[in-house]
């Protein structure tokens, strides 16, 4: 008989981790396999996650593929799906299928300096990559880590970028003036021409708002960066992850299937339905 | 194997197919679908075409993929609902339907295989009707490369000869259905083969709508992307989605938990439309086909643009059906024509 492709495996959710707060809140979950299933992924790749009952939606794994214990999903609170994970426990059995998607070429960035430039909750979909590079860093260039969010409450993985910064040159920002805020203050695009990292021998990666991606694109292109040595994420609506049920094209290519990660070059030539 | 059937046999044959659910076009409420037959009843072929297609006999407008039950912080009971049908046979299934499954195959295959469209598919089996006339208007199936005597994707293809059906088996599921019934056939002579080829040959003269350069569409579509054309095309649309649901190729789907009862429920597969506002449209209300006119644009770029790039055929095979039945004239020959102008 066939696999069941619709058939979620069981997971268990190992932690929650309170991210940011408000109306869009976002909480991270550590997901284990009790049965002993689950699946392997590489970094970029998403997987469709459930509440039985409420319903099903796609998600980037955030977590390495070297940890092997958990998967890790940042949700902001957003539909139905998305408030029911809010409403979850520790503890609490979910449904998860994939993993779904193409993911970043990281074979390829061997000996290169990675910049990677993130905004909002678009941190997650690039952290897995973040995390990777970090543990095998003698595998890259130097690392540098562009984050901002509207204030500083709003930063993601806070305690995780306190260890970072001991393995990577991390340059945080925030919109607005605060008090007592050490870094950069401003929009991300900005706080990226500042420091105006090299693009000799170096990939970008960058993940956020689409209006953020937009401008960090134009400055890379500024610093020199070619449309070959950028890397974005995109999201379009899914209901299936294995393009058969037809609404998360961009011209031909189903983006559960053939991205969400795309490099500038490949990404410009496609038309704008995402 | 090609045998003579004469018309009064019919339901020897059907009569032979024991096992088998048998289904046929039934006039009902003044159209045309499928209904089952029941056993030793008669089929009646005298239809034009079914208002519905036949793909829902492999992807039926909803389906269950699994019931769940689970109490709150419990464990989740998961049981599979994969049909397990019994051998289909349908008969009356006209050419250009038959050329839609070898396209929905290629949906429901390719990198994962849908085990719910290929339990219903490899026990169907489909006995197709030569079309002698055009059964509509705006029948196209010679301007997307079929004939209306085309036998892709048919198990068995008759040709209506007056008195008597030319029956030809194409596959050996086809062969099968036909030698179950071996006695009520007759051989085909010199005679009949020569009837049946002079029958198709008038067939194919019939009026056609036309597409001028069907090898030129799709550079047409990709240049006219932006253009205003679709919105133009598309200004009566009132986004119904009749054109998709009755489609033979259209297969886009959504899927939803349904609850049936206190912690349970199942997983539901329906139909879906890319003629609906919510088809695309992102949580945050960010929708990426945000009007009538880059729906359309989507429909037929998918069908004339996007599945010759991934499928090399195009996604259509002219029945018609999202012309006859839009209640706005919305006409997909006129747009393709149209779009092969700007």
């Amino acid at each position: 008989m066939m696999d069941n492709i619709y058939l979620p495996q069981v997971g268990r959710i190992a932690g929650i981790e309170e991210e940011t707060q408000g109306a869009r809140a976002i909480k991270t979950f550590k997901v284990e396999f009790p049965n002993g299933d689950g699946f392997e992924h590489a970094c970029g790749q998403c997987a469709m996650l459930s509440i039985f009952g409420r319903g099903e939606s796609m998600i980037s794994i955030a977590s390495s593929p070297l940890v092997k214990d958990y998967k890790q999903f940042s949700i902001m609170k957003m539909g139905r799906v998305t408030t029911a994970f809010h409403d979850a426990q520790v503890g609490d059995l979910i449904g998860i299928r994939g993993p779904y998607g193409n993911h970043f070429p990281m074979a390829d960035w061997k000996g290169k300096d990675l910049v990677f430039i993130g905004g909002g909750v678009g941190l997650a979909p690039i952290w897995p990559v973040i995390q990777t590079a970090v543990a095998q860093s003698s595998h890259y260039g130097k690392i540098t880590v562009f984050y901002g969010a509207r204030t500083s409450r709003d930063i993601m993985y806070k305690a995780d970028f306190e260890r970072l910064r001991g393995l990577a040159d991390v340059q945080l920002s925030v919109d607005a003036p605060e008090q007592g805020w050490q870094g950069y203050t401003g929009f991300v695009p900005a706080n990226l021409m500042d420091k105006a990292p090299s693009p000799d021998n170096a990939i970008a990666i960058t993940c956020g708002p689409p209006i953020m991606i937009k401008f960090v694109i134009q400055n890379l292109q500024k610093l020199g960066f070619a449309d070959e040595q950028i890397y974005t994420t995109i999201e379009n609506k899914m209901k299936c992850g294995i393009g058969k049920c037809g609404r998360c094209n961009v011209g031909k290519d189903y983006v559960c299937v053939k991205g969400p990660v795309y490099s500038w070059a490949e990404l410009k030539t496609l038309p704008q339905e995402y | 194997m090609e045998k003579i059937l004469s018309k009064e046999k019919l339901r020897e044959w059907v009569g032979k197919l024991d096992g088998c659910e048998v289904h046929a076009p039934a006039f009902a409420d003044s159209v045309w679908n499928y209904a089952p037959v029941q056993t030793g009843g008669d089929i009646d072929l005298s239809h034009t075409n079914t208002v519905g297609s036949v793909k829902a006999f492999a992807f039926p407008q909803r389906e269950v993929f699994f019931r769940f039950e689970q109490a709150k912080g419990g464990a989740p009971v998961l049981t599979a609902t994969v049909p397990e049908p019994r051998p289909t046979v349908v008969f009356g299934v006209r050419p250009c339907d038959g050329r839609g499954m070898p396209r929905n195959d290629k949906v429901f295959s390719a990198e994962f295989k849908d085990p719910y469209y290929w339990a219903r598919r490899e026990k169907l089996t489909l006995v197709g009707l030569a079309c002698n006339e055009p059964h509509s208007p705006n029948c196209f199936c010679q301007s997307v490369g079929g004939s209306p005597h085309s036998e892709e994707g048919l198990d068995v293809l008759m040709t209506d000869l007056g008195d008597r059906y030319h029956v030809k088996a194409i596959t050996p599921k086809g062969a099968e259905a036909m030698e179950r019934a071996g006695d009520a056939f007759n051989e085909a002579g010199a005679a009949d083969q020569a009837e049946v080829e002079r029958v198709h040959a008038e067939s194919r003269q019939q009026p056609q709508r036309p597409i001028g350069d069907l090898a030129a569409i799709p550079e047409a579509i990709k240049q006219n992307f932006d253009s205003p054309v679709w919105a133009e095309m598309a200004q009566h649309c009132i986004g119904c989605g009749i054109c998709t649901f009755l489609c033979p190729t259209c297969h886009c789907f959504d899927i939803n938990d349904e609850a049936t009862g206190a912690n349970k429920g199942e997983r539901v597969r329906t139909w879906d439309n890319c003629q609906f506002p919510d088809f695309t449209m992102h949580t945050s209300g960010h929708n990426p086909r945000h009007d009538l006119g880059a729906r359309l644009r989507q429909r037929v770029s998918h069908k004339f643009l996007y599945f010759v790039e991934n499928h090399k055929t195009q996604q259509c095979t002219g029945c018609g059906r999202c012309i006859s039945e839009c209640p706005v004239g919305i006409d997909i020959v006129a747009v393709l024509e149209r779009v092969g102008q700007s």
